[in-house]
């Protein structure tokens, strides 16, 4: 079964982010890269992929005249998606664990970060979004 | 450069969209399939995925030993992620312009909606970062 482990995270702990040092994201980022090397040695892996920072970020709400109507102003408390890891596990208690060592990556000083991580399963209904109609 | 767009709706517009009608249903599902085959004859796309339900989504993050830590209780206004497109485009302006055709999808009586489509570069993906 698919799943999608979402990172997730507002401006505030973005730039918070961005204040960590040089080492600390070093080794944050080593143990992500073995995470993916492993749930790609293992069969896993589907796909991951990193978002550029919230300040890149529009929202587009229709067209005026043809134009497509585009607003970069968020509420502070927004939950901008940070990244995300699609794996393909037998159950949905992997899923959940592989979640837990994503969120149990080192952050600053070398202790986990404990981010929450959000999982969820892929639409089996012909929703938004599903190209599997 | 590639873009994704976000589709994201809170539990009360998912509640909502259940409501609909068969025919408003019907008439969404075809927009949405013409809408990617246009992307992918045009040859812009590069994937799709649509989530299941918020109500099978799980927060978890680590314990003390590395465990993991479920919890499915959300805030009301938590916007969950309902879809998704990747698209490369040459600019910005034409990822938005791509996002406002998916933002006017038809709505409850074939009207055209105006959902909000979050566009945002993407960076590096699992093979460019080499792993």
């Amino acid at each position: 079964m698919k799943y999608i482990l979402l990172m997730t995270g507002t401006k505030v702990g973005v730039e918070s982010y961005l204040a960590w040092s040089q080492k600390d994201r070093d080794a944050h980022m080593t143990v992500l890269q073995r995470i993916a090397k492993e749930l790609t040695s293992s069969g896993e892996f589907v796909s991951t992929q990193g978002l550029a920072g919230p300040e890149e970020a529009n929202v587009v709400r229709g067209e005026k005249g043809g134009m497509p109507v585009t607003d970069g102003v968020f509420p502070e408390s927004k939950e901008f998606l940070l990244g995300y890891w699609i794996v393909d596990v037998a159950t949905r208690e992997r899923a959940y664990a592989i979640a837990g060592r994503i969120s149990a990556a080192p952050g600053p000083g070398g202790m986990p970060t404990n981010m929450p991580i959000e999982v969820r399963g892929f639409a089996t209904y012909p929703g938004p979004g599903s190209d599997r109609r | 450069m590639k873009f994704i767009l976000m589709m994201t709706a809170k539990k009360a517009d998912w509640d909502e969209y259940t409501k609909w009608s068969k025919g408003d249903l019907e008439r969404n599902v075809a927009f949405m399939r013409a809408f990617s085959k246009e992307l992918k004859d045009s040859g812009v796309f590069v994937a799709t995925e649509g989530l299941a339900w918020p109500g099978e989504a799980k927060m978890v993050h680590a314990g003390k030993n590395g465990e993991p830590i479920t919890d499915g209780v959300f805030p009301e206004s938590k916007e969950f992620l309902a879809g998704y497109w990747i698209i490369d485009v040459e600019s910005p302006e034409q990822a938005y312009k791509i996002a406002a055709r998916v933002s006017a999808a038809p709505g409850p009586g074939g009207k055209s909606g105006s959902l909000p489509v979050e566009v945002r570069p993407v960076l590096g993906s699992h093979a460019d970062l080499g792993l």
